[in-house]
């Protein structure tokens, strides 16, 4: 990602104030801009390259896996275990005595066993866990590369060297600056180097199987149960100082000295050279699942299979970190699911499907849904008169199905239990304080949800439509098309007036959508000769879907374009920017836009409705819908003696996305979420300040250069003109296909008769790459990054390996 | 046969499935709570008791009360994203408008919700079990006086509203829940009759203060009706020929288009009964008297920290309600000039960040109680020159320090009131008039208090030193130290005036009026009214007429309160707003250095105020999903 020069940084910032506000006070003074082209003294006037200095471009991962089986005919094993290593790409720092570098180890460890008990039944033990031990930076990689993109280049360096006046000083002297809030800037280098994290995470699994071949009573008769239980655990600790701000002032150009102050001394904000300790978050989360099931498999004169099952299931999710009652409160579903099918001679086959299932989160008259299918499939290959064909055509099947599925993950972990009402009798914010001095307070009681006992499953209806195709013994070919309908949406409801003063909007399964949708894959597989080997594959998907019934205003007659219904689920709407007003003037004669301050060269939108005024109801279904309607992919593999090459492409298309104008906007505030960036939980969020892109530097609308269908439009750092331009619409819409070389690799395996004398069974060198290539026709940033230009990049990345056997 | 067994097997087991697995599912356990567990007993019906408080919207908070920064009182540097500010600035819209009180947004509390609260409490509270019936009434006396108050709230910002005298229930059909909005008459019935209901029930004053102050008594009840019937009877809501053919749906006029002075006289009535109950409980005006004097202070300091302490001395006997709920310390540390004391300029505890503008600081009387350009003895049109403060000024402005004449012969409630670059600012720790060590603000360029950053600095050159508690101190670091007051929301100095204003628009000129408006201004050390106006005004017998008296009140009222969030009602309700905020916004030439530039007027904003924006708008949203209502005219 190029970013502009800090000179232009500085006059480009100078000018965003005054382009919005002429008695503006400015950033930077002209003797500033001046003394830092001039190159005068960097830690004065510095121009800090964050990636540089936070941020390695390579590292060193290792990995080692161990893998035993065997057994006998009364019982077999297998036992693998594994370890990771991989240290971040973030460069450490001297001046602490912690190595706060990235630094994950992962440990798995996997063991099966299965016992014949007896010669009708078996047992099967399987137990596996993962060990993850981290210690890094309290913010890792991902949040260090977007603290880089979004840290003023020029207002202070990452530290000062200590100067006469600082030479007893033991802590390291961060850079930062007072704009006058009471706030600090977010320092990146500070931020990364003022303390640590570890966490522990181990996810264990546990299974038991007993099957029983029931043989002796009915011939094909088989019984099975099987439980498992899997424990997720994670901690976190925190240990850091709270860094102390320096200042650099009065800058002496004779004798190169300046004053340097300290910012924080004392205050609510106030440095700490002591580490102090701050538990993280904590998961603990426990699942058991269990099902038994009877099954039922025979074939009569070779030509009539038969096969049933009934399957009973019970599923228990408890989690420990519960932030409510409600989520504190077990997960549970069971349900009995059956199967009948018939197939007759290969050829024509049946099959009736159900499922009677039960969710915890609705009321007992609604908890129960009966979801059926059936399904149809004709292997047309098999029949006689196929085989004349058979050479050519290896084999043909077409298969149809159709059936109702229910859905009851609706709401959230923490809203759920529909049919009763939420409420909380010990609200802090809606309590109150009286007395001379503010001494009694009582916390009130508010309603987080009301209690509608009718919610219940999510149903969809969906049908299939199958073929498989084999040909000429190297082409597999599968095409699917589908239909699905969905009903019971949970929606919010519309026709809830703010008069009525509800604290919580209720909702209720009214809404509508039909999905329908086509894949396709072709593989190819073929060995010349014992030297020589080729594989090929290739998929592609296309999915479509639209709203048929949708819980919103009743638009019909005053903006018939704001309604969903006959839209994608992932439809955007937004208003269709015209282009940049050309002056102030112009703006003011223009139909009104309600999204605060505005002017020339910035954005102007379409008044659909001609009412004289852009509100809400001049949004209309912009662009193609935000997940891809298209998604593809192919790639080959071939072998030629020792070495071995693949590649693998990957594509979409049909999809839109948005230039995102907060996350990107030069020299505003940009936060990713409301709780990053405190040094300590309640404390104010450090100051931010995107950088410049070298894209919008290069083109956007100035008052010199009033080009009303630039890029970027008039700058601004205040909410003034921001406002405006920040409207989802379609001047910041772009196309979001491409086609991208995901992975390359070239491997080398030495003949085994050379590694032998070495006591190995493999070695192999490989070089691989991934991202190296992509089409597009965005071109500002890589398109997979979406709207957000500063955030982290997808990176391109080249491994060299060694994978040595024994 | 087989597949028969298999099959009625299976139904067997399903059906003995069902209530097994249903013990299973019901996870959720029988005490989770219901409202109704908020009426089990007294404790967890006064938290709803509070709940219903907490909607109290926040009066000292500059984001929330559109009455302190949606006016011309303050102004703010450009970049600040304050909600109310918005409005000033002429940004005011139909797509989520800005401290939008009817659906809880853009810096207001959902008062539509407050009154849902205030419902279901009046709803329940007879369900409570352990609670003596005195306590019970006066619960119910205060919960429907927060139910009017929201519902006043809502009708000076929008007019006819939608009146919630009960609870629309949650499943019931669209239609029934599409209620239309009232006559604005209606409106203001519903909530002194409300009022009345209240009164009753309340205690005269709080017995437990240590526990109670700021809760709701009868005397802010009686002074609260006042109020509402001086707003019913003013220009805007009575006889506003503005709004002809604003109507419902249904043709139903929301506005009563002819004037009625019968309104006046009423609010008359309310007014005098809210004064003698008010009194009779020891309210008066405040006068500052401490019972240790460790300097002998001048009358002139005297006088002026009278002014500023019955505002922010908390609760003096002129206070009638403050709330508790919403303090002072924000708006202190917004009001104090940064480098206010050269020796702690880095300090920005203290931001000096809201700005009076030059043409609040030219309202204020001359020192012999008449307006600035209606003085004889005032030199109005040389008030830009530059003048050297001498021995005589010492107590109001640096001596020595050259300022300007606009600062020079002004009424002690200027100095009180206003900071400016020259002026003396009584208190932090500095308590000797007489010595030369008392600080003053100096924020010309390059000085302690002017503009070194983009955010702590006033944008005019003025600052409502008002707010400011005079002991209240910065530290050093960022530290300043607050004596934090609850927001005066009612004083009997209003009481005085609101009486004075509805007798002489009643009945016109009489001693009774000039009474209570000499009241305020001996308090202020002024000549009473008669005197001055005969005396100093180039249009001596203006007090004699009503309109001349009611120019005196109004302007009296204005200067008198000041920064409390009264103005920006009152350009509202007596229809003044369109004079008043369509004048620009202006202050001192901050980038200079001398005196000579420093104190030119320099533009700051050209503000702009139409007649639709004597409403608030409603979202076009809310216009959607109740399809009964009709928008403001004009938006």
């Amino acid at each position: 990602m190029e970013l502009a020069d800090p000179i232009t940084y500085m006059t480009m910032h100078n000018e965003a104030v005054l382009t919005r506000d002429p008695l503006g006070i400015l950033p930077y003074s002209k003797q500033k801009i001046d003394n830092t082209a001039a190159g005068l003294n960097r830690a004065m006037y510095p121009v800090t390259d964050w990636r540089k200095e936070l941020i390695r471009d390579h590292t060193i991962n290792h990995s080692v896996n161990l893998n035993v089986s065997g057994g006998g005919k009364v019982a077999r094993y297998f036992v693998a275990g594994g370890f990771t290593q991989n240290n971040g790409l973030l460069k450490v720092d001297k001046k602490n005595n912690f190595n706060n570098n990235i630094d994950l180890k992962t440990y798995a460890v996997r063991s099966n066993v299965n016992v014949n008990l007896s010669t009708t039944t078996r047992l099967d033990v399987r137990v596996n866990a993962t060990f993850d031990e981290y210690t890094g930076p309290i913010s890792g990689g991902t949040q260090v590369y977007r603290n880089v993109m979004r840290t003023n280049p020029v207002l202070f360096p990452p530290y000062f060297e200590p100067d006469a006046d600082h030479a007893y000083v033991q802590h390291i002297l961060f850079g930062n600056f007072d704009d006058g809030t009471g706030n600090y800037y977010l320092n990146p280098y500070a931020d990364m180097v003022r303390g640590y994290k570890a966490y522990s995470r181990s996810v264990m699994m546990a299974q038991f199987e007993l099957s029983e071949n029931l043989d002796r009573f009915l011939e094909g008769l088989r019984f099975r149960v099987m439980a498992n239980t899997s424990r997720n655990t994670y901690f976190e600790t925190e240990r850091a100082y709270l860094p102390f701000w320096y200042q650099a002032s009065s800058y002496n150009k004779l004798t190169d000295t300046f004053k340097l102050s300290l910012l924080n001394e004392d205050g609510t904000y106030a440095g700490q050279e002591q580490l102090s300790y701050a538990p993280g978050s904590k998961e603990v989360m426990a699942d058991f699942y269990s099902e038994s099931a009877l099954s039922y498999d025979q074939t009569f004169n070779d030509k009539h299979a038969v096969n049933g099952l009934f399957v009973f299931l019970a599923q228990n999710r408890v989690t420990g970190n519960a932030t409510n009652l409600e989520s504190s409160l077990p997960f549970r579903n069971v349900g009995l699911a059956g199967r009948a099918a018939y197939s007759y001679d290969s050829r024509y086959n049946m099959e009736l499907n159900f499922g009677y299932n039960a969710s915890e989160r609705f009321h007992a008259k609604h908890r129960w849904g009966f979801f059926p299918s059936v399904g149809l499939a004709w292997t047309v290959s098999n029949e006689k008169f196929w085989e004349p064909l058979l050479n050519v055509v290896n084999s043909f099947r077409v298969k149809g199905t159709h059936g109702l599925s229910g859905n009851d993950a609706i709401g959230s972990p923490t809203d759920r239990f529909f049919y009763l009402s939420n409420v909380q009798m010990n609200d802090p914010n809606r309590g109150a304080i009286f007395g001379r001095d503010n001494s009694y307070s009582r916390p009130g009681i508010s309603i987080l949800r009301y209690s509608d006992p009718e919610i219940t499953w999510e149903i969809s209806t969906k049908s299939n439509l199958g073929l498989e195709i084999g040909l000429l013994d190297q082409f597999r070919i599968e095409l699917d098309f589908y239909k699905e309908s969905r009903s019971n949406i949970l929606q919010s409801r519309a026709s809830t007036p703010a008069e009525m003063g509800l604290s919580a909007t209720p909702q209720a399964n009214v809404g509508k959508a039909e999905g329908k949708g086509f894949d396709a894959s072709v593989d190819y597989n073929k060995v010349f000769n014992k030297d020589f080997w080729l594989q090929g594959r290739f998929n592609f998907t296309f999915a479509k879907s639209k709203f048929k019934v949708y819980e919103e205003y009743y638009y019909n007659d005053i903006a018939p374009w704001r309604s969903h219904v006959g839209y994608s689920i992932n439809q955007q709407w937004g208003y269709l920017a015209e282009r940049l007003f050309v002056d102030d003037e112009e703006a003011a004669k223009s139909p009104r836009q309600n999204f605060g301050e505005y002017g020339g060269g910035d954005i102007k939108y379409r008044d659909m409705n001609n009412d004289g005024q852009i509100t809400e109801l001049d949004m209309v279904p912009i662009g193609y819908p935000t997940v891809p309607e298209i998604v593809y992919g192919f790639g080959f593999s071939a072998g030629y003696k020792g070495f071995d090459f693949n590649a693998f492409f990957q594509g979409l298309a049909r999809e839109s996305f948005w230039i995102n104008p907060h996350a990107t906007a030069p020299f505003r505030q940009y936060y990713y979420n409301a709780d990053e960036l405190r040094d300590r939980p309640g404390w104010p969020q450090k100051l931010t300040q995107n950088q410049l892109l070298k894209a919008y530097a290069d083109d956007y609308w100035s008052e010199d250069n009033q080009n009303i269908y630039a890029l970027w439009p008039r700058l601004s750092v205040s909410s003034a003109g921001h406002g405006n331009n920040s409207q989802t619409s379609t001047w910041f819409m772009r196309d979001g296909s491409f086609l991208r070389l995901k992975q390359v690799e070239v491997g080398y395996t030495l003949p085994t008769r050379i590694t032998k004398k070495a006591y190995m069974e493999m070695f192999r060198i490989y070089v691989s790459g991934n991202n190296l290539l992509s089409w597009s026709d965005f071109k500002l940033w890589d398109v997979e990054m979406g709207g957000n230009g500063l955030g982290y990049p997808i990176q391109k990345v080249f491994n060299l390996g060694i994978q040595l056997n024994f | 046969m087989k597949i028969k067994n298999i099959l009625r097997l299976s139904i067997i087991f399903m059906l003995a499935l069902s209530p097994a697995c249903n013990d299973f599912l019901n996870v959720t356990p029988d005490n989770i709570a219901t409202i109704d567990y908020a009426f089990r007993m007294r404790s967890t019906a006064e938290r709803f008791l509070f709940t219903c408080y907490s909607y109290m919207p926040s009066h000292a908070s500059l984001n929330e009360n559109p009455a302190l920064l949606a006016g011309d009182e303050l102004w703010l540097v450009a970049s600040n994203t304050n909600n109310a500010w918005q409005i000033a600035r002429g940004n005011q819209r139909i797509v989520n408008p800005y401290v939008n009180s009817w659906q809880g947004s853009l810096g207001s509390k959902d008062l539509y919700q407050g009154l849902r609260e205030c419902n279901v409490f009046l709803e329940n509270v007879h369900l409570v079990p352990d609670i003596i019936e005195y306590e019970r009434e006066r619960w119910i006396g205060e919960v429907k006086f927060l139910k009017a108050y929201y519902h006043y709230y809502l009708i000076r910002m929008y007019g006819p509203i939608v009146l919630i005298k009960e609870n629309l229930p949650v499943g019931a059909p669209a239609e029934q829940v599409r209620i239309p909005r009232s006559p604005v008459d209606e409106c203001f019935d519903y909530v002194v009759q409300l009022l009345e209901e209240a009164e009753a029930a309340l205690p005269d004053k709080i017995d437990f203060e240590v526990s109670e102050l700021g809760r709701i008594t009868k005397a802010i009840a009686l002074s609260l009706k006042a109020k509402v019937l001086v707003t019913a009877a003013s220009p805007l809501f009575n006889g506003n020929s503005d709004y002809t053919g604003f109507t419902n749906k249904d043709g139903t006029s929301l506005f009563n288009t002819t004037f009625d002075v019968e309104k006046w006289q009423k609010a008359a009535d309310a007014c005098k009964e809210a004064i003698e109950f008010c009194e009779s409980l020891g309210h008066r005006l405040y006068e500052y008297n401490p019972e240790f004097v460790q300097y002998n202070l001048s009358d002139t300091t005297l006088i002026q920290m009278s002014i500023r302490n019955a505002f922010n001395e908390k609760w003096n006997p002129e206070v009638i309600w403050a709330n508790t709920n919403s303090m002072s310390a924000g708006i202190q540390a917004n009001a104090t000039p940064r480098g206010l004391d050269p020796a702690l300029t880095a300090n920005t505890g203290a931001q000096g960040n809201i700005a009076p503008p030059l043409k609040i600081a030219e309202l204020f009387y001359s020192d012999n109680g008449v307006p600035i350009d209606e003085d004889i003895t005032w030199d109005y049109n040389n008030r830009f020159r530059l003048k050297i403060p001498g021995y005589d000024h010492r107590f109001n402005l640096k001596q020595g320090y050259t300022t300007v004449q606009l600062h020079f012969d002004r009424e002690n409630r200027y100095y009180a009131s206003l900071g400016f670059d020259g002026g003396i600012w009584y208190g932090q720790g500095r308590y000797n008039d007489e010595n030369s060590d008392i600080l003053f603000v100096s924020s010309k360029a390059g000085q302690p208090a002017a503009a070194i950053n983009m955010n702590s600095y006033s944008t005019t050159g003025f600052f409502p030193k008002k707010y400011t508690h005079f002991q209240s101190v910065i530290g050093s670091g960022n530290t300043f130290t607050r004596e934090n007051y609850p927001w005066p929301v009612l004083k009997l100095n209003e009481l005085y005036l609101l009486y004075a204003e509805a007798l002489n628009e009643a009945d016109g000129p009489s001693e009774e009026v000039y009474f209570y408006l000499n009241k305020i201004r001996r308090r202020a050390g002024l000549q009473d009214v008669e005197a001055a106006w005969s005396t100093y005004s180039i249009n001596p017998d203006k007090y004699k007429s009503q309109t001349g008296l009611r120019e005196i009140i109004q302007r009296e009222r204005t200067i008198e309160l000041i920064f409390e969030g009264k103005r920006f009602w009152d350009l509202r309700r007596w229809k003044l707003a369109t004079t008043e905020l369509n004048k620009p916004i202006t202050g001192w030439d901050l980038d200079q250095s001398s005196a000579e530039g420093y104190y030119r007027e320099r533009l700051i904003f050209n503000q702009t105020f139409r007649l639709k924006d004597y409403l608030w708008p409603l979202n076009e949203n809310t216009l959607l999903a109740n399809p009964a209502l009709v928008q403001n005219p004009g938006w």
